[in-house]
């Protein structure tokens, strides 16, 4: 314990930290301006001195520790001149022109001076000029505004972990630049727009459109992009975001934002949105009024109801969508149009894997909170770039690196390629037989763990069957003495080894491991609400809390509060109802906040499978590439102009809340309890924390949640439920063995940093930073092919061809080439086709030879 | 006094290894070698040698200090980095006497359990980078650098860094940024790099006089040792004597011997018989001392007494035809241009301290500018990060306590008189 006097007030501290840290602490303020809570002390600054009784000059508090009984005075005659003179020193080569600088009003040193002074200056000699640079598309630099606290510096380098800029020069002609010179080849995540005090650097989505002080609100909220659910304050006039800030205080992600989540939020206001429903009429499809598109699509699901049985309608929930939204979904369709037939995209990847986990290892196996990332002694990472899919997420990973974790990456991932301590590369799309062979590893040290004889036995029968077949595989055997010295394990799966055909290989040997080493268990999760529908009942096995809808008893609960039946056969999974669609067993579908025709393999596959169908039904935000298919279109309400609630990767349940009033869209639930009551099963609801009521009460898990407890933070699993055990009492049998894949080149998906898809494409700034689809193709890929970064390729599959100009990644190092699917006419899905694993029921994307030819010319 | 440092220096091959040896070098390394580690700190103790950088710090203390932390590996670095304007007292050392350096070095090494070693050279010191890499190479070659030195089973490994002409890379914590491959900033302090310093592992930063001493204070014992110069900073020191002096030059003395001795005795006094105006008594970070106040000893405890600092012994000479004003401006324009940048009162005040000194120099100061002056060092002083501010604060305040009167004739007449 260390008690010291701050201003004639003790304080009593329980861990060492500075001074300033300690008077922050009992609320007392001092000055800095290269101090920053985020980041290690500096000491540049000298604004922060105080005087300490038996010291001999000002100290410099943000560098001194608090001694026990230490005497310290944050404010005197000394004092104030110093700050005084200090100030001065920073004015004297700085451009004084706050009047046209979009910081004056929140700008630390405008603040300073005006505290401490100098009211007039002395300095009359020539200004030291440095020209700003508008040429990055994003990031306005004013160096003569720059105070040189080298914050954005720290915050690039020792956080955020792009070392992207620096300090060059010396003196006072030090200045903050880019490596890459005038405009930023970064990360784009902005962070150091958070922490620079003065104007030095500037958004430039926002520079020139408004003043701090007339902003009509701030409201805080989570972020729309990914499965971390960052919380963020979304600044608004006129009923325009105008700029999104994060709060160091707050959320899982403690100030730190990303590329998607600081830039993205342009699509809110953009020209696409739609703007009234719309109606297929001779073949187009043509504006309407929101009672007679309603009318429409209830009276026709009511029809295919009554003429072909509930079974024949299936529902598309969205990862997009709110949990409120979500569950008046899936009780819309098991009541009112009496299926089962729920899933969503997610079955692609993370409802998938998430299933298989929880079937096997108990609820709750993948809630795991963030900060044990951090706190890790090893971190498996397998599947995908977390830094990429889950930008936040990734930061963890990068701490933990920094602070001596050992980082393992199974397969690529790019943005840890600095942090990484090993990395295993298997043989493409044979993931599985390295899991396997590390698991069997693990296992014949530690043997049975005895808590679970089912996954014991799969183990004990895995290892058997692949004993004495080394892959020979550099790096595993290091990976196995790795994990078993290691106390604390994390394992981050990314949803690439999911889309086997074989999948659920890999994600025993995941699961394997996870209980073995009693791991913790992440999901990367490229959507905000992956876990929320499923948590909200939008699967096809299970009603909401998770809980099986082949079982009476819970049905039973279900239909009491309905007032309705629930059927009681499972429904069918994503691409069982797109297949049954092809064949005409689906004759209605209706998707809310989706686009399948984008975000599931083969493409052609999935439109040809929508055209089958008698009615269509898609609800959204946009005219996607599904919507332009739909018989009715119904616009919906998004991000910031509605509340709810989101769950996050780590099973977190945050609240959103409704920012701006932009669009004549409806929220989603409200429109599906507009056509409930339409088609004789009356869902009515006040607002989104009265459908939240009704969770609390029918779900299980989510039993007496409330938005007070959601709003405080307070919602994290398992909230006042009650996880339930495993249901799968054996483990699947696996196929053994694997093909190998010699073809010249392989497509693959890649997950970049700067897009999600509809969303993303919609974002101005976004689509500046990454205006088009790349291929990323190895070095040797590359030079086999005689291309060069920039050249235009054609891509084709049996499924489709493609164009888009080539990008050389030196890091790939087999022949597997990577294309992402964001992009309209360039999408990687358009290129796939598919099979799907028997027990998780996701697509298998693996084998999928593509031809890569040049086109002359640069594109 | 006999020679230590600049023994055989006027033998054309001394920096041979084999006339080094013929000298009597490396016997204080085999004789080392034979003592515990313990010992040797003991007689350095007994010595009561100090740093002889600047700072004076006590080094079997700076020693104490990295031993009692546990953490290994230790590392132990030279500062070769001589950039302090004045001083050139290692560079004869360096360049003519390496072995004595390295001899040095491998003897802390083992005292200290560090196996390897950096020697942090100056960027403008080109020849003497090829000398003691040449020296190291034979050094190695003889068993005295290597895995088993003398068959030992002692582990010294030893190699030049070079800067790249950066002053504040004199600074411990600037010189240890720059080894690891970074801009060459100051670190916070605590953590001393006696426990957190090269690659955060405890490291020894020593200049080239300190660790050449060692193999002497070996040779002779601690005791013997403590005997020469001033008593309560002992040893032979180097001098180094520019400006207007009749012989310039690098001169080794007893600690303590005072600065009318080294100007008119040693350096054969004011050139063209000239009169006497100023010294800077260490180096230009020194306040400069009048002519009437330079009867005092030239070590670390007489000398702030004295109103100055022994600094690094580089004694600066300047007779009546000197511009005290342009002085100033000139040392003012070394430390803006070696600021480095990182606190404000150094990046900024030199930088303003500059354009006012070059105003008035230029008949185009102001009144008031002598006020000016003294605030803006009065800003600094004492709230910079690291010496460097201090120091040039330092050169403005004594400036214009000793010669105020021409910066108010230069302020006054519109001119400097001293120009023709």
């Amino acid at each position: 314990m260390i008690t010291l006097t701050i201003n004639e007030k003790e304080i009593t501290l329980d861990k060492p930290m500075s001074v300033l840290d300690a008077a922050r602490k009992a609320g007392i303020k001092i000055p800095t301006l290269c101090h920053h809570e985020a980041l290690k002390p500096y000491g540049g600054c000298r604004l922060c001195v105080v005087e300490v009784e038996r010291m001999p000059k000002l100290q410099n508090s943000c560098t001194l520790m608090a001694a026990d009984g230490m005497v310290v005075r944050t404010e005197s005659e000394e004092i104030s001149r110093t700050r005084r003179g200090i100030l001065e020193f920073l004015l004297i080569n700085h451009p004084l022109d706050c009047p046209y600088c979009d910081k004056a009003g929140e700008c630390e040193l405008q603040d300073l001076v005006n505290r401490y002074g100098p009211t007039t200056g002395r300095y009359t000699e020539e200004k030291r000029k440095v020209p700003e640079s508008h040429k990055d598309h994003i990031l306005a630099r004013n160096m003569e505004r720059c105070v040189v606290c080298t914050r954005c510096v720290r915050m690039c380098n020792d956080v955020q972990g792009a070392s992207a800029i620096s300090v060059i020069g010396r003196g006072n002609r030090s200045r903050v630049e880019p490596f890459s010179s005038e405009s930023f080849n970064c990360e784009y995540c902005g962070n150091c727009l958070t922490v620079c005090p003065v104007g030095a650097i500037l958004s430039r989505l926002y520079i020139h459109s408004f003043r701090p002080w007339q902003l009509d609100r701030e409201v805080e909220t989570v972020c729309p992009y990914c499965g971390v659910g960052c919380s963020l304050v979304v600044q608004v006039r006129d009923d325009s975001i105008k700029r999104v800030i994060p709060r160091m205080d707050l959320g899982v992600n403690r100030g730190l934002l990303c590329s998607r989540g600081r830039f993205g939020y342009e699509y809110i206001h953009s020209e696409d949105r739609l703007r009234t429903p719309l109606v297929r009429k001779d073949g187009t499809l043509q504006q309407a009024t929101w009672s007679e598109a309603l009318d429409i699509v209830a009276a026709k699901l009511t029809a295919v109801k009554n003429a072909e049985g509930g079974a024949s309608i299936a529902g598309i929930a969205s990862p997009r969508c709110t949990n409120e939204d979500n569950y008046v979904f899936q009780r819309f369709m098991r009541t009112a149009c009496g299926t089962n037939n729920i899933d969503s995209v997610s079955r692609t990847g993370f409802a998938a894997a998430q299933k298989y986990f929880e079937d096997l290892l108990g609820q709750g196996i993948t809630a795991n909170l963030l900060d044990g990332l951090k706190n890790s002694e090893t971190i498996l990472v397998l599947g995908d770039d977390p830094a990429a899919v889950n930008p936040v997420l990734g930061l963890s990973i990068r701490e933990a690196a920094r602070r001596g974790a050992g980082v393992i990456v199974v397969g690529y991932a790019k943005g840890l390629d600095k942090f990484r301590t090993l990395q295993v590369i298997p043989r493409v799309f044979r993931e599985a037989e390295v899991l396997e062979e590390v698991l069997t590893g693990v296992f014949s040290d530690r043997g049975v763990r005895g808590d679970m004889p089912y996954v014991d036995k799969g183990i004990r029968e895995l290892s058997d069957r692949i004993s004495g077949k080394k892959t020979g595989i550099e790096g595993i055997d290091e990976t196995v003495k790795k994990l078993l010295q290691s106390a604390s394990t994390s394992i981050v799966l990314g949803m690439d080894i999911v889309q086997r055909s074989d999948g659920h290989r890999a994600l025993f040997a995941v699961a394997g491991l996870t209980y073995l080493l009693e791991a913790r268990l992440y999901l990367l999760s490229g959507r905000p609400n992956e876990q929320g529908l499923i948590d909200a009942g939008c699967v096809p096995d299970m009603l909401p809390g998770g809980r099986p809808v082949n079982v009476p008893d819970f049905r039973g609960k279900f239909e009491a509060v309905w007032k309705a039946a629930v059927p009681d056969r499972e429904g069918l999974t994503l691409l069982e109802i797109i297949e049954g669609a092809g064949k005409g067993n689906i004759k209605a579908l209706y998707v809310m906040g989706d686009n399948p025709v984008r975000n599931i393999p083969h493409s052609s596959f999935v439109k040809e499978a929508l055209r089958s169908l008698d009615f269509l039904v898609v609800q959204d935000i946009f005219l996607s590439e599904t919507a332009e298919m739909a018989d009715v279109v119904l616009p919906a309400l998004g991000w910031t102009e509605k509340s709810g609630t989101y769950t996050n990767l780590e099973r977190r349940i945050q609240l959103l809340r409704k920012a701006v009033e932009t669009s004549s869209g409806m929220e989603d639930w409200r429109i599906l309890s507009e056509l409930s009551r339409r088609m004789g099963v009356p869902a009515s609801y006040s607002g989104p924390e009265d459908v939240m009521r009704e969770l609390a009460r029918v779900s299980p898990l989510h039993r007496d949640l409330t938005y007070g407890e959601i709003a405080a933070g307070d919602a994290l699993w398992p909230y006042h439920g009650e996880p339930l055990r495993g249901e799968m009492y054996e483990v699947p049998e696996m196929p053994d063995g694997a093909k190998d894949y010699n073809a010249d080149f392989y497509l693959a998906v890649d997950k970049p940093l700067f897009h999600s898809g509809t969303l993303s494409r919609r974002s101005r700034a976004l689509m500046k930073i990454c205006p088009e689809a790349t291929v990323r193709i190895g070095a040797a890929g590359a030079a086999k092919l005689g291309l060069k970064e920039g050249d235009k390729v054609r891509l084709s599959t049996p499924a489709g061809s493609c164009e888009a100009p080539v990008s050389v990644d030196g890091t790939i190092m087999d022949n597997r080439v990577f294309l992402s699917g964001n992009f309209t006419g360039s999408g990687v899905y358009d290129l796939m086709n598919f099979s799907i694993d028997k027990i998780t029921k996701a697509p298998g994307t693996e084998g999928c030879e593509v031809k890569i030819e040049k086109i002359q010319g640069r594109g | 006094m006999e020679k230590v440092l600049l023994k055989n220096i006027d033998n054309p091959n001394s920096a041979d290894i084999g006339e080094y040896r013929k000298a009597g070098g490396y016997r204080s390394l085999a004789k080392a070698l034979q003592m515990q580690p313990a010992d040797i700190v003991e007689e350095v103790k007994k010595s009561g040698i100090r740093g002889r950088g600047g700072a004076g710090f006590p080094t079997a203390m700076k020693w104490n200090f990295a031993m009692a932390d546990p953490k290994f590996p230790k590392y132990l670095i030279c500062n070769a980095d001589e950039g302090e304007p004045g001083t050139f007292k290692d560079r004869p050392i360096l360049e003519k006497n390496p072995h004595l350096l390295i001899e040095g070095m491998v003897i802390s090494g083992y005292a200290l359990g560090a196996e390897y070693g950096y020697i942090y050279l100056r960027g403008e010191y080109p020849a003497a980078k090829d000398i003691l890499e040449g020296a190291i190479e034979q050094a190695y070659k003889e068993n005295f650098l290597g895995d088993d030195i003398l068959g030992k089973g002692v582990r010294f490994r030893l190699s030049v860094h070079q800067g790249a002409g950066a002053y504040i890379c004199g600074e411990e914590t600037a010189l240890i940024e720059s080894i690891e491959g970074k801009k060459g900033q100051p670190r916070t302090k605590p953590p001393f790099p006696v426990n957190v310093g090269a690659w955060s592992m405890p490291t020894i930063v020593n200049n080239v006089e300190t660790l050449s001493n060692i193999p002497y204070i070996i040779e002779i014992g601690g005791e013997a040792y403590s005997a020469i110069g001033s008593s309560d900073c002992p040893g032979p020191k180097l001098y180094c004597v520019s400006g207007f002096v009749e012989n310039p030059g690098v001169y080794e003395l007893p600690m303590g011997t005072s600065l009318r001795d080294i100007i008119y005795k040693h350096a054969g006094g004011i050139k063209d018989n000239g009169k006497l105006k100023a010294v800077i008594p260490g180096g230009i970070s020194t306040p400069v001392l009048p002519a009437d106040a330079i009867d005092c000893a030239m070590d670390f405890v007489a000398m702030p007494k004295a109103g100055s600092m022994l600094g690094s012994g580089a004694v600066i000479v300047m007779d009546e035809s000197v511009c005290m004003v342009r002085v100033t401006y000139r040392a003012m324009k070394f430390f803006e241009h070696e600021s480095c940048g990182k606190c404000t009162p150094c990046r900024e005040g030199t930088d303003w301290l500059r354009k006012i000194l070059e105003r008035i120099e230029h008949g185009k100061g102001r009144e008031g500018d002598i006020n000016l002056l003294s605030d803006v060092a009065g800003v600094m002083s004492g709230r910079t990060f690291c010496p460097l501010g201090d120091g040039a604060a330092g050169v403005v305040t004594g400036m214009i306590k000793h010669f105020r009167s021409e910066f108010e004739e230069h302020i006054r007449d519109k001119q400097c008189k001293f120009r023709n």
